[in-house]
């Protein structure tokens, strides 16, 4: 009777498991430990002590970034504080730094949020304390925070489609033959790099003569440097393929040491930031290509100022402050003004 | 008889063997039926569902859409109330501006008939950087912008346009800009069941925008279909969904697709959207999100189901168990004797005829043995002192002939024991030690200075020597008894042909 008891029972069990549902383990990987605060330049008495956090400490792109905060600190006459994650991914690193932030007796907070729908409960929490909070680069999905400095990525997806389009016609492509292009993009998470891809297809959906059409096998590369080679392989294996579009860094770095490995001048490459092998490929004789260029110097370096002058009392009209693009090509690499902008980029005036 | 009642536990156990394999066949129909069962309710439930969330996607999506066309109206409205007002210039109509109602809109502001924009700085950038004054002259009588990044309020915003005369015939256009997060307020659909997700969706470019989904802050993040939708889609769903998105691109104003991501069944409805040229309201749902009181009932009435047919399985073996043990007790009663516990005399004689009929060794030895002056010890130690006397008389028995004979009460006080071998020498022996052991025997309430003393009288017959034949066997034992009582009882004796 005993074991028919028991057969019964596993037989309920069984069954009552059946109708629970499974549920994922929420769970973020482990990333290297987000550095405590460090002084970027002078510490004194007395002056307003400003955080600013940055989504990767060791990118090119946000050492243009941490050098206009230095910047901003020496100009301003602020003391400024310096940290960041070590990969873009690490959320709840940044959401530490932010507490870290708060608890330190921040005057004033300038951040750019990795993760425009994670971190948006805690930017909320630091704005509803009364910490004048000033977002660069990236945009939270709410409406408590300061003011907003970043490229308006869906605009500058729309001028990399144009410049795309005029591009390919340079390099000699009929408008009435039919052609491909293909677009390689990083973290599919990555509000940024979603604006960018919406404002290109947008513009190209709208602007680019009806042959020419856009491989539906968008490829992403989550933002790992080996995945972007692989995807930028398989862009350009299509055939027809005349047209590239890398919608941020790692994924236009990837396409276009890949380009230069195939040899592929067909093909016309336009990109996002200014990297060493993107300045190689726009110089390479019968190569085509151009890339976006942002300014992240004037972000920090504004967002610094904006803080400090919301502490004193000033209000602003907007949130939302575009500090638009620079297309950047062969055509005018050597102009002066963007010679200027690229060299302050570099941190070298 | 050792055949019958083998015969009889074969039959026990091809009862029981039957009843096993009936309660296996129980099982293995109950099981698939119950599987079966199972398996149906599923496919109904994800039917119903389906059919369900398909509804309840279109409603929403109809929901959403009229919200919008409450914003239209809202900006037609205001438009035709300008247009009353007979305005002479625009700088008039501006400084009025703050005088007007507002509602729900972050902004308002005109454009005059030779594209100047009546608005903030900021504003008038906007309208270059998106080129705002063709979508302005699109307006019949009202055009709406693709989704955009609003400087005022950092969000995500769409600006609706409707045009308005002034200055006699001239024409103007006013404009309202509305957060996207408004379209959700006025549909409401804060209640939408969990896991609904809403975007606004252009067909051509693919790109999407969320409006409502479980994440609050994840509204209007930006996403392309290609890559939200189409990658994610189970293989075997992917033409489904390509059909869907060509219904879409032929300009058709809603369907719907049914499809699965990682096991999840999604319902997705499309709804076009009125003077927003190419773009539509998408709604999705999980199925499961609609039925989740469903899968609750069912399982109540699965458990419920399984609880009854466990019920029956069980009553049905201990019924089947109790039955068993009912029958083992009659079966018990109608071969034994009930005092003593040896074979009665119907069973004895049918073992002992069985034994002797077999011919394959019929050499035996029956024993006829009475317990002397039993009479006696009923009368004046009680029946109770007899039935003692019997128990423990067929115990000894049992103790010296057990293992290799058969025994039987066959009378009151009379057993007959048939014992396997012709050996003489042997049972002598046996009978010996029985005849101590049966002196030993104490009655009940037998006073102490009463020396009565149980005893027996045995006679002995052998086969094949005496005979074959049981009824005649039984005889010769029966003789020599006759001839031991004779001689004053308490002794045994074996037949001899020639004393009688």
């Amino acid at each position: 009777m005993k074991k028919y008891l028991a057969l019964l029972i596993c037989v309920v069990m069984t069954f009552c498991l059946c109708g629970c549902e499974k549920k994922e383990e929420n769970t973020q990987k482990k990333y290297k430990p987000v550095p405590p605060f460090e002084a970027l330049g002078e510490i004194e008495e007395g002056r307003k002590n400003i955080y600013v956090i940055v989504k990767d400490l060791e990118s090119s792109y946000w050492r243009v970034v941490m050098n206009g905060a230095f910047a901003g600190g020496r100009d301003h006459d602020c003391n400024v504080y310096l940290s960041g994650c070590y990969t873009e991914a690490d959320w709840k690193g940044m959401e530490k730094l932010l507490d870290e932030a708060m608890k330190a007796g921040a005057d004033g907070i300038v951040v750019s949020p990795n993760n425009s729908v994670a971190l948006s409960d805690k930017i909320s929490e630091i704005h509803e304390n009364g910490i004048p909070i000033v977002l660069i680069d990236t945009i939270a999905n709410t409406d408590k925070y300061d003011v907003c400095y970043m490229t308006d990525n869906l605009n500058a997806g729309q001028k990399a489609a144009a410049e795309m389009i005029t591009q390919l016609k340079n390099n000699g492509n009929d408008t009435d033959e039919p052609l491909k292009i293909g677009i390689e993009i990083g973290a599919v998470a990555s509000q940024t790099v979603n604006e960018r891809l919406a404002g290109f297809l947008q513009y190209w959906s709208n602007k680019a003569p009806d042959k020419w059409e856009v491989i539906s096998d968008i490829k992403y590369n989550n933002g790992n440097n080996e995945d972007s080679l692989t995807c930028a392989e398989e862009l350009l294996d299509y055939e027809d393929i005349k047209g590239v579009y890398g919608t941020d860094n790692v994924s236009t770095v990837g396409l276009a040491k890949t380009i230069l490995a195939d040899k592929r001048q067909d093909v016309v490459m336009i990109g996002f930031d200014f990297s060493s092998e993107m300045e190689t490929l726009i110089r390479s004789e019968g190569y085509v290509a151009s890339t976006m260029v942002q300014r992240q110097f004037e972000m920090s370096y504004i967002g610094i100022e904006t803080v400090l002058e919301i502490i004193d009392g000033k209000e602003f009209s907007v949130k939302f402050v575009d500090t638009d693009i620079t297309v950047v090509s062969k055509n005018n690499i050597e102009d002066e003004r963007v010679r200027t902008l690229l060299d302050k980029d570099r941190g070298i005036s | 008889m050792i055949k019958m009642i083998k015969k009889k536990n074969n039959e026990n156990e091809i009862n029981g063997g039957s009843f096993l394999k009936v309660m296996s066949i129980f099982l293995v129909i109950c099981s698939v039926g119950f599987v079966g069962m199972i398996l149906s309710v599923n496919a109904l439930m994800r039917e119903h569902d389906k059919e369900l969330t398909s509804q309840i996607c279109g409603l929403v999506a109809e929901k959403m859409n009229s919200s919008i066309r409450y914003m239209t109206v809202s900006v037609q409205d205001m438009a035709g109330f300008i247009s009353a007002r007979q305005y002479e210039d625009l700088d008039q109509l501006y400084s009025d501006m703050d005088e007007m109602p507002s509602g729900g809109f972050i902004s308002m502001g005109f454009v005059d008939s030779y594209g100047t924009v009546y608005g903030s700085d900021d504003e008038q950038n906007e309208f270059r950087k998106w080129s705002f004054l063709l979508t302005a002259k699109k307006a019949a009588p009202v055009s709406i912008t693709f989704p955009y990044r609003s400087s005022l309020s950092g969000q995500p915003v769409i600006t609706m346009f409707s045009r308005f005369t002034y200055g006699g015939t001239r024409r103007g256009w006013l404009y309202m800009t509305y957060p996207l997060q408004e379209i959700q307020n006025l549909a409401q659909m804060k209640n939408a069941s969990d896991g609904t997700e809403i975007w606004l969706m252009n067909a051509k470019s693919d790109n999407t925008i969320q409006c409502a989904g479980k994440n609050q802050f994840a509204i209007g993040s930006w996403a392309n279909a290609l890559v939200s939708f189409k990658k994610s889609i189970d293989e075997e769903y992917q033409d489904d969904y390509l059909e869907w998105k060509a219904s879409m691109n032929s300009g058709n104003e809603m369907d719907s697709v049914n499809y699965t991501i990682d096991d999840t069944q999604y319902t997705q409805v499309f709804s076009q959207i009125d003077y927003m040229d190419g773009w539509y309201v998408v709604v999705r749902s999980p199925s499961s999100a609609m039925s989740s009181t469903m899968g609750q009932f069912r399982t109540i009435v699965l458990l419920f189901t399984w609880f009854i047919l466990s019920a029956t399985l069980i009553m049905s073996i201990v019924t089947h168990r109790r039955d068993v043990a009912d029958r083992k007790i009659l079966e018990n009663l109608s071969i034994h004797d009930p005092i003593t516990q040896v074979m009665n005399r119907r069973a004895f004689d049918l073992a002992a005829e069985n034994y002797l009929n077999k011919g394959i060794k019929s050499d035996c030895s029956l024993l006829f043995i009475d317990v002397d002056f039993f009479k006696q010890v009923n009368d004046q130690y009680g029946h109770d002192s007899g039935d003692k006397v019997l128990v423990e008389f067929a115990a000894a028995i049992k103790e010296f002939f057990g293992e290799d004979s058969i025994i039987s009460r066959y009378g009151g006080d009379e057993f007959l024991v048939m014992v396997k071998h012709g050996d003489r020498h042997k049972v002598d022996e046996q009978l010996d030690k029985l005849r101590q052991r049966v002196h030993a025997i104490e009655p009940l309430n037998r006073p102490e200075d009463d020396t009565f003393r149980i005893s027996f009288s045995c006679g002995g017959a052998s086969s094949p020597s005496d005979s074959r034949n049981f009824d005649e066997l039984k005889t010769c034992a029966d003789r020599a008894l006759y001839l031991v009582k004779k001689k004053g009882r308490d002794g045994y004796k074996w037949y001899d042909p020639d004393e009688v």
